[in-house]
C-alpha cells in the first residue's frame, strides 16, 4: 500500500458525504436546533411511538389479505 | 419503544460513568433521523463495572438477538471478560461500549463532550465534531446519509 492511498480514499469519502449532503432536508435540522436536548429526545420516543404504531397497522393488514 | 429518559436516569442514579455515543447523541444535535438503541461508551474500571451490573440488573439485560434461555450471567465478571455488549433490556435496547473505532475509551473520550440533560438528568454526550469523526473512522455505508446531516448541522451551528 502506498502512503497516498489513504489520501485517496479519504478524498472519495469526501465525494460520497458531499454528494449526500444535497439530499439532506436543512429545515429538518433547523426545526430541531430551535429545541431543547431534551424536547430532542422527548420527540423522538414519539416518533419510535408512532413508527410502532405504523408497523402494528401494517401486520394487521396484511393478516386480513 | 426504548425509554431513553429513565435508561439515563438508571445509570446516573447509580454513578456509572458513561459517555452517549451513536444515534442517540446525533438526536441530541439536532438529527432528524429514527434512532432505537442507546449507544453508550463506558468506563472500564472494576467500581465502574460493578455501577452498571447494579443499575441494569432490574431491567433484564440479555443479549440481543441470542435465543431465549441461553445462560447470560450478568455480572462484572462477564463485563470484564467482554469490551462491548450489545443489549436488550425492559426499557428497550441499549449498547454497552468499552471502546469505538476513531473515539477510544471512556478516559481519551471524555475531553471531547458536552454536558447535555434529558428527562431531567445530567449526562456527557460525545460533541458534534468527534461524533462526525467517530462516524467517518467507521466508514459503514449505512453512516454516509447520517455523516452528510452531521455535517449540515455542524454547518447550522457554526
Amino acid at each position: 500500500m502506498s502512503a497516498m492511498e489513504p489520501a485517496k480514499e479519504k478524498s472519495g469519502l469526501d465525494a460520497v458525504i458531499e454528494a449526500y449532503k444535497k439530499d439532506v432536508d436543512v429545515t429538518l435540522i433547523r426545526e430541531n436546533l430551535r429545541l431543547t436536548v431534551d424536547q430532542r429526545f422527548q420527540r423522538l420516543m414519539k416518533l419510535q411511538k408512532f413508527a410502532e404504531e405504523l408497523r402494528r397497522a401494517g401486520r394487521k393488514a396484511r393478516s386480513r389479505k | 419503544m426504548t425509554d431513553f429518559n429513565a435508561l439515563l436516569r438508571l445509570l446516573t442514579e447509580h454513578g456509572v460513568e458513561f459517555i452517549i455515543v451513536g444515534g442517540a447523541a446525533a438526536t441530541a444535535h439536532g438529527s432528524a433521523r429514527l434512532t432505537y438503541d442507546l449507544d453508550i461508551v463506558y468506563g472500564r474500571s472494576s467500581d465502574n463495572l460493578a455501577r452498571i451490573v447494579n443499575a441494569l440488573a432490574p431491567i433484564e439485560p440479555y443479549l440481543r438477538g441470542a435465543p431465549p434461555g441461553l445462560p447470560f450471567d450478568w455480572s462484572t465478571e462477564t463485563l470484564k471478560r467482554g469490551l462491548n455488549f450489545t443489549l436488550i433490556t425492559t426499557l428497550g435496547p441499549l449498547d454497552l461500549l468499552g471502546e469505538i473505532v476513531g473515539g477510544g475509551g471512556y478516559e481519551r473520550l471524555c475531553s471531547e463532550t458536552i454536558e447535555v440533560e434529558i428527562g431531567g438528568v445530567k449526562c456527557l454526550c460525545v460533541n458534534l465534531e468527534r461524533l462526525i469523526k467517530v462516524k467517518r473512522a467507521a466508514g459503514r455505508p449505512k453512516d454516509f446519509e447520517v455523516i452528510a446531516e452531521l455535517e449540515r448541522i455542524l454547518d447550522e451551528s457554526s
